[in-house]
């Protein structure tokens, strides 16, 4: 037991004495700190991604040439809605609304009226009547509705001669106003 | 050859124009973005007869028919035919209107679409054309302000609600002289038609006497010895008369077969028969250009006459524009990534 707590010994000494040889201890020490940093540091950096995101800002060409294109863009937009403001304006002296025209009365005219009527932003011309968006809304269910009780009607009709014929013939007494069958 | 007079052939335009009998017939075209155009057709008719013949506007077996009928408060019956077809893009609109076999088959009519991108906005141009017919006459803008001219391409229901509206003696008016105006003008047109179609076939043959410039040059002087010889246009004209004190006696004889034949063309022009009917036309998005007319239920409308385009083409043509809703929202993103960019480069600095 005593021999090993010898050798123990001698090996102790031995190694403690050949310390290594350390040429960059500056290095080392850098490694430490920034490992110490990163431990102490929690998430992502924001100046990081800034700098990631925005780095082009100090690229001379990049920063002028982006700058330019949104200027760009900015102006094409402003000369383009100008030019639209402009026609519509003109549209809306030079057309003139023909209040008996030839206006068809099928469904499809009728909802492609509505349709127009979204597409305009809401909007009537100014020499028609104003509604409220939901009126609009009640009035297109109403007449969707309606429709639906037609077609109903229309099946009925037409599946009972005598009954079609008997409509037929009241209409005209009536002087009652179209039917289309 | 039976020839007629002046009046005559203004009485018969009239009646051409009047005339009930022909179907009323309305043509509606709904343009899609991608060019695409649903053409519907209503047309009404007074007689459960319809004779693909009488179309103004073409029709056949690859349309959806519906027939339909009305009874008015009178108990008057309307025959209605409403068709409905698909058309791919224009150029199928334009197969259709080269294989017309309709009424209106000679006329030469085409349709155009384009679409433009402008980035936040695409915009698009839809038109309906008809070539006109003379070479040789006078546009109606010579002889029509621009309020007449107005009143000249509006619709006939327009025109009378005008007339008979509050101020219908203004209207009125208006309508008169108009239709004085456009009277003289037919008549200049029809001289005028005379003179470059006899040129044409006197070419190389005659002096330069009876060359288009100087005929062109006499044409008020034709109108005159027309306008003093009105009531006797037919027996003179027979008999050379007019044609001697216009053009000498020695080019009259020599040259009246020819004369004759311009005649005949310039007849056929004047007096075409072209069957009148009515375009609509429904664009997409916001309409922002057209030279329509609105009608009450907020589509594009046009008459179409021959009158229109006797002397110049007539186009019927609307713009509209839609909004890329995902172009703008590119452009605020881009927007907003360079105006940062510039404020931290600008924090940085301080």
């Amino acid at each position: 037991m005593e021999k090993e707590n010898e050798k123990y010994n001698k090996v102790l000494n031995l190694l403690r004495k050949s310390t290594p040889l350390l040429n960059s201890t500056g290095d080392i020490e850098n490694e430490v700190l920034i490992r110490i940093k990163k431990i102490n540091q929690s998430g992502v950096n924001l100046s990081e991604v800034i700098d990631f995101l925005f780095g082009w800002v100090y690229i001379g060409w990049v920063r002028r040439s982006l700058i330019a294109a949104a200027m760009a863009l900015v102006v094409i937009f402003v000369y383009q809605q100008g030019v639209i403001l402009k026609r519509i304006e003109v549209l809306s002296r030079q057309t003139i609304i023909i209040n008996n025209g030839n206006a068809a009365s099928s469904s499809d005219e009728i909802d492609k009226f509505l349709t127009q009527f979204r597409n305009s932003g809401h909007r009537f011309p100014s020499m028609n009547i104003t509604i409220s968006e939901s009126q609009m809304k009640e009035l297109q269910e109403s007449f969707k509705e309606m429709q639906i009780k037609y077609k109903d009607l229309e099946n009925i009709i037409e599946g009972d001669p005598d009954l079609k014929k008997l409509i037929e013939k009241k209409l005209i007494e009536n002087n009652r106003t179209k039917i289309n069958l | 050859m039976k020839r007629k007079s002046i009046k005559v052939i203004l009485s018969l335009i009239l009646v051409f124009v009047v005339s009930c009998d022909e179907p009323e017939t309305v043509v509606t075209n709904y343009v899609h973005p991608d060019g695409s155009v649903t053409r519907k057709i209503e047309i009404k008719n007074g007689k459960n007869n319809f004779k693909k013949s009488d179309f103004q506007v073409p029709l056949d077996s690859t349309w959806i028919v519906k027939d339909s009928i009305e009874i008015n408060q009178k108990g008057d019956t309307t025959w209605i035919k409403r068709a409905v077809k698909q058309f791919k893009n224009v150029d199928e609109i334009n197969i259709a209107y080269k294989n017309d076999s309709g009424a209106n088959k000679s006329y030469s009519r085409n349709a155009g679409f384009r679409k433009r991108f402008k980035w936040f906005n695409s915009e698009y141009r839809f038109s309906e054309r008809i070539e006109k017919l003379s070479a040789f006459g006078y546009p109606v803008k010579d002889y029509l302000n621009n309020e007449e001219l107005l009143f000249f391409y509006s619709p006939e229901s327009l025109k009378q609600e005008k007339e008979n509206g509050p101020d219908s003696l203004k209207y009125r008016a208006l309508s008169d002289s108009v239709k004085n105006k456009t009277d003289k003008w037919t008549i200049r047109n029809f001289i005028s038609e005379w003179t470059g179609e006899f040129s044409r076939l006197t070419e190389g043959k005659a002096g330069t006497d009876i060359s288009r410039e100087s005929l062109k040059a006499r044409e008020a002087e034709l109108e005159k010895i027309i306008a003093e010889n009105d009531k006797k246009f037919d027996s003179l004209w027979a008999n050379g008369v007019i044609l001697k004190k216009f053009i000498g006696e020695t080019n009259a004889l020599r040259y009246k077969s020819e004369a004759d034949s311009a005649m005949k063309l310039a007849e056929n022009i004047i007096i075409n028969n072209f069957k009148d009917y009515s375009l609509r036309i429904v664009m997409p998005g916001k309409l922002i250009g057209t030279n329509g007319f609105i009608d009450s239920s907020n589509t594009l409308l046009w008459p179409v006459k021959s009158d229109y385009f006797l002397n110049e083409p007539y186009e019927m043509w609307a713009e509209s524009k839609t909004t890329n809703s995902w172009a703008w929202v590119v452009s605020g993103l881009f927007l907003a990534f360079v105006l940062t960019g510039v404020i931290v480069r600008i924090i940085k600095k301080d």
